[in-house]
């Protein structure tokens, strides 16, 4: 950095940023890796004069002194180039010579990165480490008291139901039985074509694809509002898809002219109405991420941005929401597919439910908590807006038991659940308060893609189009850094690993014939207030 | 050998179940008595045969009819032998260390659990489980199972050793005689059957061929268990088809990484693309070429190419210079040693470079200079205006003959004319006065500017330029009459009547203009103490005339902070002025200065020095004004097309403003007369500061002469060769390249560069810049 002659409000030093980048003058040999692949520009070269003077012993002359010139590796610290702590600089590094630390104090960025009167935005996570689910037990372990089952040595039937079971006198008066799909429970939630790289996106399918037919494991993905490639559109593969449409209706008309052609149907048809992490914002796509690709998934001209408002704009009510939406997707797929909305975690949500379980039609309500991942929110949005999960689905569930339909309308859950690398436990304990599956966003960008961002506001910047590792731009530069093929291999051992997990907790349970929805006397926790309020065991 | 039993036991007692317990220590009792033939009438009883250590190492024979019940012969003995006359219960030779169990029928689920070593014979079919968890010592011949029939379900889970036996025959498992999902878990020993099967855990055992040694031992064997369970004739039925037998094996730990499973970059190969298509998903939109770039990349999927901007900017001094000399390139000049170009330079720009970059001009271009930002000593600019003294002047263009008159030959004139003059054109100046100069010459002290050094620089101008003395003449008609004889009219006529502000008494104060004019001549006396109402420039120079001509203390009032800098007000001070401010002049008496403030300047001699005005009376009143001033645009043209207005009688400036002006009016008119008005001239941005590395000069420098302030110019925008860039290249992508002219260029092979930046970040004089990469689809 230049050192600065004057100083302004907005001055900041290293040590005010979030992240401070370590520099060994010993260790480095000046290759120039680290300054070429940061992707905030948040390092340069820097020329520095030295003084250095020689002094006599004894004083006996008088003292010389030298100038001299060395080059070395500065941070930036203007605001728009703070390091962000994704530690590229220190992967490239031949001699470990860089690295970014995180700031012990609180850091004064926050303060200054309203330049220009924009509050900030950013990609990534609510930037909050604490989870409810990772304190939550599993307590109840058979051993003699019912037969114990082996993980790894018996079967187990680890697949949920996605679709609306009705009562048998209710079939009668309908005379349609809804379409329910037996799928896995681990579900891979809307991210879509545009917020993820094409790389990621296709990794992802194609991963999808092979735990369908490789290995038997019936995954299903959510395209996120943004499309779906024609290809994938008019492929066996689409009955892996959960096709999501949202307020931005984007890539729709593409579906709608692929729907003579579609050898499959879809899984699902999720209609998202907010979004744990930004519930009540919209999305935004930049016109320079809308490049020729993008433009035709989505069925848009090249360069225009591509806002998805907060809300749907023809729907006024709840009901109208629920009965407008879910008959006209229903109908697309002559009723063969099952329908569901997807809405943000809130103090309404039983409101939803309520009206969901009225409808016969509506196949699922999907809950998406406040630690849900984003590709781009404001701040507040992220870091103050949103319900947690745990206690808005246990209230769903728990209001679903009282009117007798828990066995009916399959709840879903997501936001936040392996935030900490927890996946199979937060999953596992998000089913026994009542959720039938779980979505999963960030947790397949961090195992599948190698994301780097982390609760403590690492990396984050999922928006601007320059992730490191290609994991969410739409520049072949920083996209063909990811090789589909490797993500798709992630993919498949994650799921892999997630499903001997979740046999690892349900087999002591006793259970391997069904999810063990709502089993919920298999759950403790040590903090009395939350056990109370979840209405499960209070365990010290 | 014939079964003689010594004794029976019997299990049923009284029409009552004999407790398992009794039975055993029963059995127990009659070994330890030296019973060696036992037979049992069992009744379900828990564990029978098994645990016979007693009998010291004897062969015990063990004979049970009825209904045994769970777990025969467990934890048997090597010494026992035990035959189960008909169908048998659940775990047969559960933890068997060594007897040999012979079942004449069926026996239920768990045969042979965790058994280790002995040999288990069943002449029918058994349950689930069988064969799970046995183990083989080494210490000891492996455990074996043989079956005549088929096995159940979930059959050798866990099996970490010994040898099982399906012989397939007469079993109502037609279809499968291996049982549903056999061999999970198993870790070692092998299973010989006949018969199909149902699949069994492939990421455990494979399955095999027999090998003759295996073929072999089948065939000895079995002999064995066939005579055991009665039923020798069926040894030709079962040898019979050497092929009818196969052999499961479990894989080796290392054996289980190699499983045969399609990896992805087939899947992707045979199933994905088959589906799809070529290229996957995307294929029909867009081309991804298999595998990953290199995060640090080279070429065309760099994110950032460096260019070589040199001289695509201007430096700031150039900028800051109303006639825009080029500074930069004068420094540049005397690096390489061409003294005498850079001296010469100056003219192409001024008439006056000694006069005024030397002595008068506040020198904007050292105001502007990038060393400045880190406050390095200052370049020794004056002196190379001094120095252009003897500059000669540059090839006049051909003459065109197009006359334009000038009104005025002050510093605005003098240099319109001295371009038009290069130009080729006929300018004639028309000069109030005897002789030309304007203020300089006027009002300008001389111990600002010597004489000779004026002088010198106007005979420059008034060599070329035909010069009329006009008087006070001018007036509209005579403008008239000059459009039809010039092409173009520029009015150059300073701003020559001072300013006073309307105060009692105001009558008694001099202007600045009219003191110094007189002051310049030695024509004017002045008072012990005078007053000097405005503090700016101009008053510090009729302060330092004054203390010249005699007067001993000088006091410069002003309204608010005085607005006077660079080497006039430092004259001023030094000669002892005394600024006060903020001060409002009420009124001049004979006494002197009152103030709002009540205070009382004592003067005898007050000059107001805040500002002139030209006198534009003689102008038609078609020509726009601006307040006192001739209106303009940024050409400095007036409402009348044909005529021009510069230097004061526009807007108060410094003599270099003035100088500039004359210079872009002389362009504008060059353009015009050669009829290129619509070219427009691109202007360089300024260079960016930031881009210019000073941690390279020198902070304590001394600039002793040009040469060295040569060196200490940071170039801003011009390279200096200096191979930093082609240094520090860590990939060795940058190099210097001789062009025709002795000119030069420095540049970067692209599938070397992998866009890091050094260039830029080191370059001294910001001449490279890292751009985005062209955008990628």
């Amino acid at each position: 950095m230049e050192p600065v002659g004057k100083i302004t409000p907005s001055s900041l030093s290293p040590y005010d940023l979030p992240w401070r980048v370590l520099w060994d003058k010993e260790k480095c040999t000046l290759c120039g890796r680290c300054t070429a692949v940061c992707p905030v520009k948040a390092i340069e070269l820097g020329v520095h004069r030295k003084r250095l003077l020689s002094v006599p012993l004894n004083l006996t002359e008088k003292p010389g002194q030298v100038f001299t010139v060395y080059h070395g590796i500065d941070q930036k610290t203007d605001p728009a180039y703070a390091c962000i702590g994704c530690a590229m600089c220190e992967l490239v590094c031949p001699n470990g010579a860089i690295k970014p630390i995180r700031s012990r104090d609180i850091d004064k960025l926050r303060f200054h990165i309203n330049q220009g009167g924009n509050p900030r935005r950013r990609g990534g996570r609510r930037n909050d480490a604490r989870s409810v689910l990772d304190e939550i037990k599993f307590i109840r372990i058979s051993m003699l008291t019912d037969p114990a089952l082996d993980a790894g040595r018996h079967e187990f039937e680890l697949r949920t139901l996605l679709g609306r079971i009705l009562p048998a006198e209710e079939l009668d008066q309908y005379e349609w039985i809804p379409p329910v799909r037996e799928i896995y429970p681990l579900i891979i939630g809307g991210m879509s074509f545009g917020a993820l790289s094409p790389t990621m996106w296709e990794g992802i399918q194609m991963g999808v694809a092979y735990l369908n037919e490789e290995k038997g494991l019936p995954v299903r993905v959510s395209t996120g509002e943004g499309g779906c490639p024609p290809r994938l559109l008019r492929s066996r593969f689409l009955k892996y898809v959960i096709l999501q449409i949202a307020s931005g209706y984007f890539g729709w008309d593409e579906i709608i002219r692929a729907l003579p052609e579609m050898k499959e149907d879809p899984c699902a048809i999720e209609i998202k109405y907010g979004q744990g992490a930004k519930p009540g914002d919209g999305g935004l796509l930049m016109w320079h991420k809308v490049n020729k690709l993008i433009a035709a998934i989505r069925g848009v001209p090249q360069g225009v941005s591509l806002p998805s408002p907060p809300t749907h704009q023809t729907k006024y009510s709840i009901e109208e929401s629920v009965a407008k939406m879910i008959q006209s997707m229903s109908m697309a797929w002559g009723f063969r597919v099952p329908v569901y909305p997807k809405i943000s975690g809130t103090s309404t949500a039983l409101a939803v439910l309520n009206n969901l379980a009225r409808n016969s039609y509506a196949a699922a309500l999907a809950i998406d908590g406040e630690d849900g991942g984003t590709g781009a929110a404001y701040n507040v949005s992220l870091d103050h807006m949103g319900h947690p999960i745990a206690s808005n689905v246990r209230d769903a569930y728990l209001n679903l038991v009282k009117i007798g339909k828990q066995n009916e309308i399959p709840i879903i859950a997501a936001g936040g659940i392996g935030k900490n690398g927890n996946l199979a436990a937060n999953a596992a304990a998000l089913i026994m308060l009542g959720a039938s599956a779980v979505q999963v966003g960030k947790y397949i960008m961090q195992a599948a893609g190698g994301c780097l961002g982390a609760e403590n506001d690492r990396c984050n910047i999922c928006n601007i189009g320059l992730c490191p590792k290609g994991i969410t731009s739409q520049d072949p530069r920083l996209y063909l850094r990811l090789d589909p093929e490797k993500v798709a291999e992630r993919i498949v051992d994650l799921f892999l690993s997630f499903d001997t997990e979740l046999k690892k907790i349900v087999a002591p349970l006793g259970r391997s014939t069904s999810l063990p929805i709502g089993m919920s006397d298999a759950l403790g926790i040590s903090d009395k207030n939350a056990a109370e309020r979840l209405s499960i065991k209070y365990v010290v | 050998m014939e079964f003689r039993p010594t004794i029976v036991i019997e299990g049923v007692r009284d029409g009552r179940r004999l407790d398992s317990r009794l039975l055993e220590e029963e059995i127990q009792a009659a070994v330890e008595k030296g019973h060696r033939c036992i037979e049992v009438h069992a009744h379900g009883q828990h564990g029978i045969g098994g645990r016979l250590w007693r009998a010291k190492g004897e062969e015990v024979f063990v004979r049970i009819l009825g209904s045994p019940g769970q777990r025969v012969g467990s934890m048997g003995f090597p010494n026992t032998k035990i035959e189960v006359m008909g169908p048998s219960s659940d775990d047969v030779g559960w933890l068997n260390a060594g007897a040999e169990i012979i079942v004449h029928g069926h026996a239920t689920n768990g045969v042979g659990n965790a058994m280790a070593q002995g040999k288990i014979y069943i002449a029918g079919d058994i349950g689930a489980r069988g064969m799970t968890m046995t183990k083989h010592n080494p210490r000891f011949a492996p455990p074996e199972l043989w079956v005549l029939g088929s096995v159940g379900d979930f059959f050798a889970e866990f099996m970490a050793g010994g040898i099982a036996v399906i012989c397939g025959h007469g079993t109502v498992r037609k279809e499968n005689v291996l049982g549903y999902r056999p061999c999970v878990g198993m870790v070692g020993g092998m299973i010989y059957f006949r018969g199909p099967h149902g699949g069994y855990s492939e990421e455990d055992v494979r399955l095999t061929e027999l090998t003759d040694d295996d073929w072999e031992w089948l065939k000895k064997n079995l002999k064995g268990f066939l005579r055991a369970i009665n039923r020798s004739d069926l040894y030709g039925e079962l040898t019979k088809k050497r092929k009818e037998w196969r052999l499961l094996i479990a894989r080796k730990p290392y054996e289980k990484n190699g499983q045969k499973v399609r990896n992805m970059a087939r899947f992707r190969e045979e199933v994905w693309e088959k589906e799809l298509g070529r290229g996957g998903m995307l294929g029909d939109l867009i081309n991804i070429p298999r595998g990953s770039i290199d995060v640090i990349a080279t070429g065309e999927m760099r994110r950032y190419v460096p260019l070589w901007e040199n001289g695509k900017f201007l430096p700031p001094c150039q900028v800051a210079c109303p006639s825009g000399i080029p500074v930069r390139q004068r420094w540049a000049l005397i690096r390489s040693g061409k003294w005498e170009d850079a001296i010469n330079l100056a003219l192409y720009y001024t008439p006056l470079p000694a006069t005024v970059c030397g002595f008068l001009c506040p020198n904007l271009c050292l105001q502007a200079c990038t060393r400045s930002v880190e406050n390095l000593p200052t370049l020794d600019l004056p002196a190379l205006g001094r120095a252009s003294l003897e500059a000669k002047e540059p090839k006049r263009a051909s003459e065109t003959g197009k006359k334009i008159a000038i009104l005025g030959g002050g510093p605005a004139g003098l240099s319109l004319a001295w371009h038009l003059w290069l130009a080729g054109h006929d300018p004639v100046i028309y000069e109030r006065e005897q002789e030309v100069g304007g203020k300089i010459r006027e009002v300008i002290p001389k111990s600002r500017i010597p004489d000779e050094v004026l002088q010198h620089e106007l005979m420059r101008v008034m060599e070329k330029v035909r010069v009329i003395t006009l008087g006070n003449k001018i007036n509209g008609r005579l403008l008239q009459q000059w459009k039809r004889v010039y092409e173009f009219i520029v009015i150059a006529i300073g701003a020559g009547v001072g300013k006073k502000i309307p105060i009692p008494g105001s009558e008694r104060a001099l202007t600045a203009y009219e003191f110094l004019r007189l002051s310049k001549k030695d024509m004017i006396t002045v008072g012990k103490k005078v007053v000097v109402i405005g503090a700016g420039n101009v008053g510090c120079d009729v302060a330092c005339e004054a203390f010249r001509l005699g007067a001993e203390s000088v006091v410069l009032v002003d309204i608010q902070e005085p607005a006077s800098f660079g080497e006039e007000r430092k004259k001023a001070e030094k000669l002892g002025a005394r600024f006060i401010w903020p001060r409002v002049a009420k009124a001049i008496t004979e006494e002197g200065v009152e103030l709002t403030e009540g205070e009382l300047l004592p003067a005898d001699m007050v000059v107001m020095a805040i500002g002139d005005v030209p006198d534009v009376s003689f102008l038609p009143p078609e020509i726009k004004r601006n307040g006192p001033f001739i209106a303009v645009d940024e050409r400095y043209r007036t409402s009348d097309p044909m005529i021009y207005a510069i230097g004061d009688s526009v807007r108060l400036g410094l003599i270099t403003d003035a100088v500039g002006a004359g210079k872009v009016v002389a362009e504008d008119i060059d353009r015009r007369l050669r009829g290129k008005e619509d070219v427009v001239d691109v202007i360089k941005p300024v260079v960016e500061k930031s881009r210019i590395k000073l941690a390279y000069y020198d902070p304590l420098t001394t600039l002793s002469d040009l040469d060295a302030c040569a060196l200490q110019c940071s170039s801003c925008g011009l390279c200096r060769d200096c191979h930093m860039c082609e240094t520090i290249c860590p990939r060795g992508a940058i190099s210097r390249r001789e062009l025709d002219g002795g000119d030069y260029e420095y540049v970067v092979n692209d599938e070397k560069c992998i866009g890091c930046g050094f260039c830029a970040d080191a370059c001294p004089c910001g001449i490279w810049q890292m751009k985005e990469n062209y955008p990628l689809e």
